[in-house]
């Protein structure tokens, strides 16, 4: 599908062949058995696919942001539960390359481009956007810290080595590495999530768990709203990617079969109600192929822009995702209406896409603040 | 990687605690529309929020060709426009 794009850049061509050979046709059977094969994840994990950014010195591919997101919305094109694990391991490298000492940096990515799994641990169950309300907590014993708490809906938890585990940290707060085989892990799937439905999602407890102080990224103490910022602005790229190969895989599906299927002696591309939902998949997906491109561009610039730019590509593609999957089983109608099916799988995925990372209320309220900010007194 | 658009390159012997403070003033005004005095708590007064707080340290890195990382990520050290400039000489020796 993303092959099929135009002006597509050939960087990561490879990787994307790659992903497409791996996935095959399984993406409906993984969905509808809620698991991902293991040895496919270590597999892409060790040609570097999964966290694509990460730079050559550390083992990674080295990918710039547009091509990695293009990657990404290959993935989301295919599998959304696979597009998912890119996300945590993308978000979970991005995190130890930001805030990781030299050493950590060193270690970690290595471990995260050579076939070992990592996921990103935020929410608790009184905390989700509301950080004041969160309870993890590493506690400091000698050269160890202990930590404690409980988090939810840890996207990948379920394959996952490494747990990158957002606590509060003496007055700031920190992110601590935990591997997922520690004492005092365990892990607990969420049973029969909506979508996703093949990503590992996992709650987890800390009973407490002693690590190394060497595991608390950059020694801790930060502000919690920035290390939060900080994370998310990359999963929040890597999901507004994701959403555009949704609504790359609604609109092929939807122009192959509005092409095939006859109605009233003619196809129904033909019927002008169906043409306008086709036009509307095309707009979708142009626009949010825009808005992505753009907050990849930020990014890369580094730009202080990229911060709103990221809240805004995924606000806008996760609703036209929402929007293009629920549009496109109305075209297939009742070719399209079960589950496993390519536009069933995006229904209930883009659904979730308006959840996490940010959930459309959430989005807007940054938005509307952003607004407010930089409109100025008066 | 490809340079910003409005990052402006700073050498070695622009970087005074006046200059920085200026220039910071500068780009204040330019993304929040306010002229702020230079011990204004930027949070306190409502002017930026913790997202903005991560536009500042990607442009004070950027800007002055620092690392903020490890405890150096806290809110006070972008809270005024004094806390940042502070920030920017103390990393900027080390």
């Amino acid at each position: 599908m993303a092959e099929q794009v135009a002006g597509l850049a050939p960087e990561l061509a490879g990787e994307r062949a790659l992903v497409s050979e791996l996935v095959g046709d399984q993406a409906g059977p993984w969905d509808l058995a809620g698991e991902l094969p293991a040895g496919l994840l270590r597999k892409l994990g060790a040609h570097g696919v999964l966290c694509a950014e990460v730079p050559a010195a550390y083992g990674g591919l080295g990918a710039a942001s547009r091509p990695s997101g293009e990657l990404t919305a290959h993935a989301g094109s295919l599998c959304s539960s696979l597009r998912s694990i890119m996300t945590s391991q993308g978000m979970a490298a991005w995190t130890i390359q930001r805030l990781g000492d030299r050493e950590q940096r060193r270690r970690y990515l290595a471990d995260l481009t050579s076939g070992q799994l990592a996921a990103v641990a935020f929410s608790e169950p009184g905390a989700g956007s509301d950080l004041s309300a969160l309870q993890t907590r590493t506690s400091p014993a000698g050269d160890s810290v202990v930590l404690d708490g409980e988090k939810m809906w840890v996207t990948g938890a379920r394959y996952a080595d490494l747990l990158v585990v957002l606590a509060r940290h003496g007055d700031g707060a920190a992110f601590a590495v935990v591997p997922a085989s520690a004492p005092g892990v365990r892990l607990e799937p969420v049973a029969d999530p909506v979508g996703c439905r093949a990503a590992g999602h996992s709650h987890v407890r800390l009973d407490q768990v002693t690590l190394p102080a060497s595991s608390v990224l950059g020694g801790g103490g930060q502000s919690l709203p920035l290390l939060f910022t900080t994370a998310l602005s990359y999963g929040r790229i890597s999901v507004a990617w994701g959403c555009v190969g949704i609504i790359r895989a609604c609109l092929a599906a939807a122009v192959r079969h509005a092409r095939r299927r006859e109605q009233s002696g003619r196809p129904i591309a033909q019927h002008q109600l169906v043409a306008r939902h086709l036009a509307e998949l095309l707009t979708a997906e142009q626009v949010s192929t825009r808005v992505c491109e753009h907050a990849s561009r930020c990014w890369q610039d580094t730009s202080p822009d990229m911060v709103m730019a990221a809240v805004l590509a995924k606000h806008v593609s996760a609703g036209h995702a929402a929007r293009s999957a629920s549009t496109a089983v109305q075209v297939l109608a009742s070719a399209g209406a079960q589950d496993g099916h390519v536009v069933a799988r995006a229904y209930r995925d883009a659904k979730l896409m308006e959840i996490i990372e940010g959930s459309n209320e959430i989005c807007q309220l940054l938005l509307a603040q952003h607004a407010l900010t930089t409109a100025g007194p008066g | 990687m490809t340079t910003g658009q409005a990052i402006t390159p700073v050498t070695a012997e622009a970087v005074t605690a006046e200059a920085v403070s200026e220039a910071l003033t500068a780009f204040l005004a330019e993304r929040i529309k306010t002229e702020v005095a230079p011990d204004q708590d930027l949070f306190a007064s409502g002017l930026a929020s913790s997202m903005f707080a991560m536009q500042l340290v990607v442009h004070l890195e950027e800007t002055y060709d620092i690392a903020i990382i490890g405890p150096e990520l806290k809110l006070d050290n972008f809270r005024t426009v004094q806390a940042m400039t502070a920030l920017v000489l103390r990393l900027r020796d080390g």
